[in-house]
């Protein structure tokens, strides 16, 4: 191992990335524009639904109910038809996605202490707002019940079991905490993936890798010199995505910066690793680049980036162990939100370490015996 | 027989095997003085680049070894590597770099000492009429100059042994000629150059030629000793109906190689054969109007055909 060389290799390597007029801003304004569809687009928590309401007893009390549905700001009311079977050529024509039934005789039969069904219509197309939108109708219902309850001293007939769910470490619930967090080890994988699976193969392509093997040069030697650039772009990276997830999407941050560290440099390595292996079973740019592809969408949705992992189906389950940014989300998360330590995470970072050694020492063998033809 | 220590390359039994059966190099035995201007001619597929990968540690041989100045390419590598300089078909530099940034990141590869990298450089660039492009990125060159300073770059660390793979395929024939004038002035100075070619010209102007096929070295020897084998004159037929005087010729028994060249026929008539006259008059009367029917020197055009010709018998004869 000469430093020389390795030095020598790095500054060819940045000569390069400073010649390419896309690579470098690719790598620097892809994670931002990625920030911003995650943390906005995917991250927003579901508010404006378009609403119809039926008021069909139009007093004091039904008005109230349908305000405070509107006070949540989850529920924008378009529509108000006279009757029910208006609703369903609005939620045909998608002009709403859910609807309120208020029966005639609300106000009244509430005063005689009478229990009264109020209906609550979902469209079930979109089961993501659907589901959204049934809890936070449940919720609304609940609060009315709770505040007339306290404002007239009356005791319902049936008390029931009054649930409430206290939410842990992300109060409000916005996705965006756990969207960022995730997104950094994320957008590490998509653009590092990228770019390191290309930086063999073009050498191959180009014939300087065998140029590079007539010299003195040992192949452990340009390995290094080849992804030492890419570590420390990697390291940029990251802290541009953490330095505007915290600060500009006001993502809380509980961990420690070592914690984080760590983790992100064993889930670096297995991405160099994943990286290095493409690029030596590919023979083209293309072929690396359809290969990363291969591997970048099962990893995307099996990860538990975008979906949690509890709702996919046991025997989906076993696959997600083999993906490791499946514990890079964890470590990251819980270290953002909940600023778990070492103790906690440590099956995480075992799973990571040993995915790196596998992988990294795949790449490498195949190093050793792919160069030459 | 030259001294062992005179000798550059002495490949032993070296063979190549792709995969488990296609032999792309089989059992290949032979000798390069230093000082040479070794050629290695044979047609696409012979086997050729293999064979100069693995005289230059690029590839491991499957089978044999080679000694490159006495040190063997399997056990040390290291050492051959600081004798030699290779440069591969395609070109091998970094597109996006400049002229001289490509020369000073392999000679610091290479260990040359960074003192003497900026005058090496500037001796090597003018000798290959780039230093005008001294600063133009590599992928801007054109054919000619990339092929020129591939081989500044693999001379760089003054290597006693130059091997090039088909350097000067897609160049134009200037850029050929002047490719080639370099080589005569390596060779004045005593570096030894192993170059492989598909072009007869070239092989014209080595002193020691090679032709390989189908993975083996067939003959070898210096271009007069090769012109030496071939058993006749060589004559050219200028005719409009070259297939058909082709045809014609091609069954007799004296016609010991018959090829069509651009706008003539060359035919090869063994030493008892017809005379130009007698060979006119038989076109004639089978009806090929020939403008000229006249003797040239024999080339290694016509030689090759000639010994391809007669391997390709033997070949058949054998099986």
């Amino acid at each position: 191992m000469s430093i020389k060389h390795i030095r020598l290799l790095i500054w060819k390597e940045f000569l390069q990335l400073r010649r390419d007029r896309l690579l470098l801003p690719l790598i620097f304004i892809g994670p931002i524009m990625q920030l911003i569809m995650f943390g906005y687009v995917v991250g927003s928590d579901v508010t404006n639904i378009p609403t119809a309401i039926v008021d069909q007893d139009m007093t004091m009390t039904s008005r109230a109910l349908a305000d405070s549905f509107v006070n949540t700001g989850y529920f924008t009311i378009l529509e108000r038809p006279a009757t029910e079977s208006d609703v369903q050529t609005l939620m045909d024509k998608n002009r709403v996605q859910v609807a309120l039934l208020i029966p005639p005789g609300l106000e009244a039969d509430l005063a005689r202490g009478e229990q009264v069904p109020v209906e609550i219509i979902v469209d079930g197309a979109d089961s993501k707002t659907a589901s959204v939108a049934s809890g936070y109708a449940a919720q609304v219902f609940a609060d009315f019940n709770q505040k007339r309850i306290e404002a007239t001293g009356l005791v319902p007939d049936a008390p029931g079991i009054d649930a409430r769910v206290r939410v842990l470490f992300n109060p409000t619930l916005r996705s965006v905490n756990a969207m960022i967090p995730g997104l950094v080890a994320t957008i590490l994988l998509i653009s590092m993936g990228v770019v390191m699976s290309q930086a063999i193969v073009r050498e191959r392509e180009r014939g300087t890798l065998e140029q590079m093997f007539v010299t003195p040069i040992t192949r452990g030697e340009y390995l290094l010199g080849k992804i030492a650039p890419y570590i420390l772009l990697a390291i940029i990276q990251v802290s541009v995505v953490m330095v505007v997830g915290i600060f500009w999407f006001r993502v809380p941050f509980h961990g420690t910066l070592l914690v984080i560290g760590l983790g992100l440099l064993l889930f670096l390595f297995t991405v160099i690793g994943q990286s290095m292996f493409i690029s030596m079973i590919s023979r083209t740019r293309q072929q690396a680049q359809q290969a990363t592809m291969f591997i970048l969408i099962p990893t995307m949705v099996l990860s538990g980036f975008i979906f949690p992992l509890e709702s996919m189906p046991p025997e989906i389950v076993p696959v997600t162990y083999f993906i490791p940014l499946r514990y890079a989300l964890v470590i990251l998360r819980t270290s953002f939100m909940k600023g778990a330590g070492l103790e906690a995470l440590w099956p995480q970072f075992a799973a990571m370490a040993v995915f790196s050694a596998l992988i990294l020492g795949l790449a490498l063998s195949r190093f050793q015996k792919r160069l030459s033809d | 027989m030259t001294d062992a220590l005179d000798m550059a390359i002495d490949a032993k039994g070296l063979a190549h095997r792709f995969g488990s059966s296609v032999l792309a190099v089989d059992d290949v035995s032979f000798a390069v003085g230093a000082g040479e201007i070794f050629g290695l001619v044979g047609p696409d597929g012979a086997g050729k680049s293999t064979l100069i990968r693995m005289l230059s540690t690029v590839l491991r041989p499957s089978e044999g070894d080679a000694d490159i100045f006495g040190a063997s390419v399997l056990h040390k590598p290291a050492a051959v590597k600081r004798r030699i300089g290779y440069m591969s078909q395609r070109f091998s530099l970094y597109p996006d770099l400049t002229v001289t940034e490509n020369l000073s990141f392999f000679a610091s590869l290479r260990g040359v000492p960074r003192r003497e990298i900026r005058p090496r450089s500037a001796r090597l660039l003018e000798f290959a009429g780039l230093t005008e492009f001294a600063n133009r990125q590599a992928q801007f060159l054109s054919g000619g100059m990339k092929q020129k300073l591939a081989l500044a770059v693999t001379l760089i660390h003054e290597p006693d042994l130059l091997f090039l793979d088909e350097p000067t395929t897609g160049v134009d024939p200037v850029s050929r000629r002047e490719f080639w004038r370099i080589i005569a002035g390596l060779h004045r100075r005593g570096i030894t150059v192993f170059v492989a070619t598909p072009y007869m010209d070239e092989a014209e102007r080595c002193t020691h030629v090679a032709f390989m096929d189908g993975g083996r070295i067939l003959f070898r020897d210096t271009p007069t000793g090769l012109k030496a084998r071939v058993p006749g004159r060589l004559l050219e037929v200028c005719t409009k109906d070259q297939r058909k005087a082709r045809a014609l010729l091609g069954p007799y028994p004296w016609a010991l190689s018959v090829t069509v060249l651009g706008e003539v026929v060359r035919l090869i008539v063994a030493l008892d054969g017809p005379s130009e006259l007698e060979i006119q008059a038989l076109l004639s009367s089978a009806g090929v109007v020939t403008q000229c029917v006249r003797p040239v020197r024999v080339d290694m055009e016509a030689t090759f055909a000639f010994l391809a010709e007669e391997a390709r018998l033997d070949r058949e004869v054998a099986s």
